[in-house]
């Protein structure tokens, strides 16, 4: 390539980019690189930094609470995943025959996505209320146990769960209909004729021709799931008992409650590490399952 | 970093080839398919009434007069009242702080769709070294959650003299990796074929972008208009550190007023939570029609 | 189509560009940072105290004191409680925290030992409350003024006293009177319950105050609170749950759990602060307070709130005359009685005067009467992590997960801990 013609090329990628970019650097990236220096301190924001090195992050890794956190954060996201994602498929699957009033039920369905979290998490609370909510009402009518959700260690963080899970359906119905929607009909008319029944059709063409956009899902819920925070914050603060909190909480209450500012980047980017890993690691393992056509 | 090939990750969000197929029902199996039909309607239309109770119930109880508050949720009120939406019109600047949400969402729904389209062209038409680098760099830059990034970037606005504006509310949200991610994937997905004729005809860059690309992935820009509209309508704790004045208060941070040291109105905040989503809601059904409209664009293949 | 496509995503590409521009004009015309040379000073305050109904009370304070020195604005800025110190902390880091700003007694000793808060000097120290006036200096030096107090009494259902033909809360009462006519006054099945009392930091230190116990020692390096008082302290809140109030389990410590019992009319007694005087206003039944019973001794939970200066404000004679007003002037005394929001520091009780007819409750009285043994939540510098980890024991012990005699030795552990 000539050179004026590699100038030309650069100047290309830098108009396409640089809009994305810039921003991006300037107020995301620049953040991240202070709050790496901010993790090798100690600050409680209202004093000058003190500067420890890495004992921040040595003294949060043999921390029991870092692995109380994270293993909750962990719990979260396996108990969330399977319940949004076959949640969504079933949505997204049922929705995407011909039926009355489908966009009034997409809509519905949607419409907890796009609901803040401090509205949502107030029904929720009212909803599994132990005492007197709408869903132990109705475990105790039909003889059921009724458990004590927030109150209860056992049950708060499988609350979030099941809230958070409810509340993100919609994300991935739509995700999974644009994919359902690009699958061409003559390969599922072909597989008919051929005697395919309907179970054989799904297992065999629709979820592999899928694989990509349950690619998007499971890597975009897990880079979001590792930083559950608002539903936790909102609904149970961490309790009981610290039962219920996570990875974010604790950098929130180190941050703003505890004045261990340091301590809250450096755990920030511990977990960083570990999505990093996370995503990489399926990145590279979709060569196995993920199909494209 | 080994070779990650990011480019596939997104799903297929463009426009796709036929329409679903419906399989044909012989005369035989018309009976069965039809319960089986009426049971997926019964389950769905259930489900739909799941997902609206919640939102229904703070409807209820914002018109609920605020004495009968006390007991468990109901769905019938005896004195239904409009007291809560005086009493929030009257404790708020709620036009205002409407007026303030909606701008910030609209111009950060606007910018992420032109930065964000852009790149996802740049990343899927363009090769260049270092390519897969520079995407898991945006990539990286959704793994650090905000609440470690408000302090440096307060601090940055500060040093900028930005602090208390509305470019410091836009700031976080011009760009944003998400949307980058999802509109590759869909410009991915145009085959290139077509912009190989238009280079014939003379077209660069610039023109295959706004005239051929940009219509065709209109499911995934609306899909991201969507998810960035949310974010800067809902997003509370960047707005409550970086803005001090009144008038450049948002809804979320109007709506946490409503909570007392002590006690809460609970009629009131939920006759915010009804300002709160209604407008979402609006934005995702004028929106829906372009998510789901990959069907009707078959011209493709 | 592929004009009108064209035509239609130049505009939008146009407008969101038009935006951005449009922004950075807005932005850059609202700074009101630097003190203007020849206009009158501003002085900007921040606080969360009149969130929730005083703001314009708050207005009203700094209406008269503009009027007294026409040459100094003030610029208030309200937080919710909730969100106060997220935002306050981020401004200090940033330098941009108000000229003035209130601070709650738990998180002054912070600030007050980093430099953060200006030393207000000539302050005329008999126009406030001796006791609270020592609360917000350190080192001998004076940091802040108080700006208000409350503390915590016992209210009680008087309709449910008389229904069970029992004497009613005296200032002679002692835990044991107190325990016996909680028993008697619970009604499980009628759902009422006899006593309500949160199991928190808060109620701990206090009740462990009342059994003579000391929270820390006197250097503040240990903490000294697991002995016979505290476990005397920690029993007595522990053994409520289930037995005269619901538990965990049923809601108890849930936000607004307790006052809605109290309101509903299915509460005898109820410990909580006077704060809850408006609120339970317009109860459909009678109801009034007396003063928390003691163990050993008698002792009061007292909260109070602090105006301070910001050692970086460049306009800190200015921002002092505010704050001196703000915390001792009589027009702000009448405004706290006339609205109930809170109690106004003043030394002179005389002006306390209306605050004892101000409606109900009748026993106003016993308000003041508590301050005669009062009782300052203990402060160290990991104070949100000391508060944390008492109630999360306390609480751990009330749902039966552990026994008092380990929850109060772990948390002596925890608390131990933070002061090294």
């Amino acid at each position: 390539m000539t050179t004026r013609a590699r100038w030309r090329k650069a100047g290309w990628v830098l108009f396409f980019l640089a809009p994305s970019a810039v921003p991006l650097l300037l107020f995301t990236v620049a953040p991240m690189v202070s709050s790496v220096w901010v993790s090798l301190n100690r600050w409680n924001l209202i004093s000058p930094m003190e500067w420890v090195g890495f004992d921040n992050y040595r003294s949060l890794l043999t921390d029991p609470q870092t692995h109380t956190v994270f293993l909750h954060t962990l719990v979260y996201c396996v108990g969330y995943l399977p319940l949004v994602f076959a949640g969504g498929l079933g949505l997204a699957l049922a929705l995407n025959q011909r039926l009355a009033g489908r966009s009034f039920f997409r809509a519905a369905y949607f419409l907890p996505v796009v609901t803040s979290w401090v509205v949502v998490a107030l029904v929720w609370k009212w909803l599994l209320n132990p005492t007197n909510g709408l869903v132990n009402t109705l475990l105790g009518a039909v003889g059921l146990p009724q458990p004590g959700w927030w109150t209860d260690p056992t049950w708060a963080l499988p609350a979030v769960i099941l809230s958070s899970a409810w509340k993100d359906l919609g994300f991935v119905m739509v995700i999974m209909l644009a994919g359902l929607q690009a699958i061409p009909g003559d390969i599922l008319e072909a597989a008919t004729a051929d005697g395919a029944n309907a179970w054989q059709r799904f297992w065999r063409i629709t979820l592999p021709l899928l694989s990509p956009s349950t690619f998007f899902v499971v890597v975009i819920s897990l880079i979001n799931g590792f930083q559950v925070f608002d539903q936790v914050y909102v609904m149970t603060g961490g309790g009981p008992s610290g039962s219920s909190q996570v990875v974010v909480g604790q950098v929130y209450d180190l941050t703003f409650r505890y004045g261990r500012a340091g301590e809250a980047s450096a755990l920030s980017w511990i977990l960083f590490s570990v999505i990093l890993l996370i995503t990489a690691v399926q990145i590279r393992g979709q060569r196995r399952w993920v199909h494209y056509a | 970093m080994p070779d990650l090939d990011l480019t596939a990750v997104a799903p297929n969000v463009a426009p796709g080839a036929a329409a679903p197929a419906t399989a044909p029902s012989t005369r035989s199996k018309r009976h069965g398919v039809h319960f089986l039909n009426l049971l997926r309607y019964a389950a769905v239309l259930a489900g739909a009434v799941v997902m609206l109770f919640p939102f229904l119930w703070t409807v209820i109880t914002s018109i609920t007069p605020e004495g009968s508050l006390a007991g468990g949720p109901t769905l019938i009120v005896k004195n239904p009242t409009l007291a809560a939406y005086r009493t929030l019109l009257d404790t708020l600047p709620m036009w205002r702080i409407l007026v303030n949400s909606l701008w910030v969402a609209v111009a950060s729904t606007l910018l992420q769709l032109v930065t964000g389209s852009m790149a996802a062209y740049g990343f899927a038409r363009l090769p260049f070294k270092g390519k897969n680098v520079v995407f898991a760099l945006y990539l990286a830059t959704l793994m650090v959650p905000m609440q470690v990034l408000v302090v440096p970037l307060f601090i940055e606005m500060k040093t900028l003299n930005l602090q208390d504006t509305y470019m410091a509310l836009l700031a976080p949200s011009i760009a944003s990796a998400f949307g980058v991610f999802l509109l590759r994937q869909a410009v991915e997905s145009v085959p290139r074929e077509l912009d190989e004729a238009a280079t014939i005809d003379g077209a660069g860059h610039l023109r295959i972008f706004t005239t051929i690309i940009l219509p065709l992935i209109r499911p995934a820009l609306a899909t991201v208009a969507v998810f960035a509209f949310m974010g800067s309508w809902n997003s509370f704790l960047w707005p409550l550190v970086v803005i001090r004045s009144p008038e450049f208060m948002t809804l979320p941070l109007g709506l946490a007023t409503l909570h007392g040291q002590f006690t809460t109105e609970w009629d009131v905040v939920m006759a915010g939570s009804v300002f709160s989503i209604l407008p979402i809601a609006v934005a995702y059904l004028l929106a829906q029609r372009h998510i789901i409209a990959g069907v009707a664009h078959t011209g493709i293949k | 189509m592929r004009n009108t496509v064209r035509r239609s995503v130049a505009p939008v590409i146009a407008a969101g560009l038009a935006l951005a521009l449009g922004a950075c004009a807005q932005g850059s015309a609202t700074k009101t940072d630097a003190a203007a040379s020849n206009g009158p000073t501003t002085v900007r305050y921040m606080n969360f105290s009149a969130n929730g109904g005083h703001e314009k009370d708050l207005d009203a304070i700094k209406a008269a004191f503009e009027k007294a020195n026409p040459d100094i604005k003030v610029q208030i800025e309200t937080t919710p409680y909730d969100n106060y110190f997220t935002k306050l902390q981020t401004a200090v880091a940033g330098g941009t925290a108000g000229d003035a700003f209130e601070l709650n007694y738990e998180n002054f000793v912070t600030y007050a030992s980093n430099g953060s808060l200006a030393e207000l000097k000539n302050v005329d120290g008999s126009k406030y409350k001796p006791s609270l006036l020592k609360a917000f200096s350190a080192e001998g030096k004076q940091y802040g003024l108080p700006e208000s107090f409350s503390n915590v009494v016992l209210f009680f259902n008087k309709d449910l006293f008389k229904a069970a033909g029992m004497g009613e809360p005296t200032a002679d009462w002692t835990w044991k009177d107190e325990q016996a006519a909680a028993a008697k006054l619970t009604d499980k099945g009628k759902k009422v319950w006899g006593d309500y009392q949160p199991i928190s930091f808060f109620e701990f230190y206090k009740a462990l105050g009342q059994s003579g116990g000391e929270f820390l020692s006197a250097d503040k390096k240990t903490a000294t609170f697991n002995t016979d008082a505290g476990k005397a302290a920690a029993e007595f809140l522990v053994s409520k749950a289930g037995k005269s109030m619901p538990t965990e389990a049923d809601g108890a410590g849930t936000p607004d759990f307790d006052s809605k019992l109290f309101k509903s009319g299915k509460l005898a007694m109820w410990h909580t602060g006077i704060w809850m005087f408006s609120g339970m206003a317009d109860a459909k039944f009678d109801w009034d307070i007396a003063v928390e019973p003691g163990n050993t001794t008698k002792a009061s939970a007292m909260f109070t709130n602090g105006a301070v200066v910001s050692a970086r404000s460049k306009n800190q004679a200015a921002a002092q005359k505010w704050v001196t007003f703000l915390t001792s002037s009589d027009e702000m005394a009448q405004k706290r009685l006339e609205t109930s929001w809170e109690l106004p520091p003043v030394a002179d009780e005389a002006q306390l005067a209306t605050y004892l007819d101000a409606g109900k409750p009748a026993n106003r009285q016993a308000v003041f009467d508590s301050l005669d043994a009062t009782v300052l939540p203990p402060v160290i510098e990991r104070q949100q992590e000391m508060q944390d980890a008492v109630t999360k024991e306390l609480t751990t012990a009330a749902a039966g997960r552990k026994s008092v005699a380990t929850a109060l030795a772990d948390a002596e552990k925890a608390v131990n801990a933070l002061l090294k």
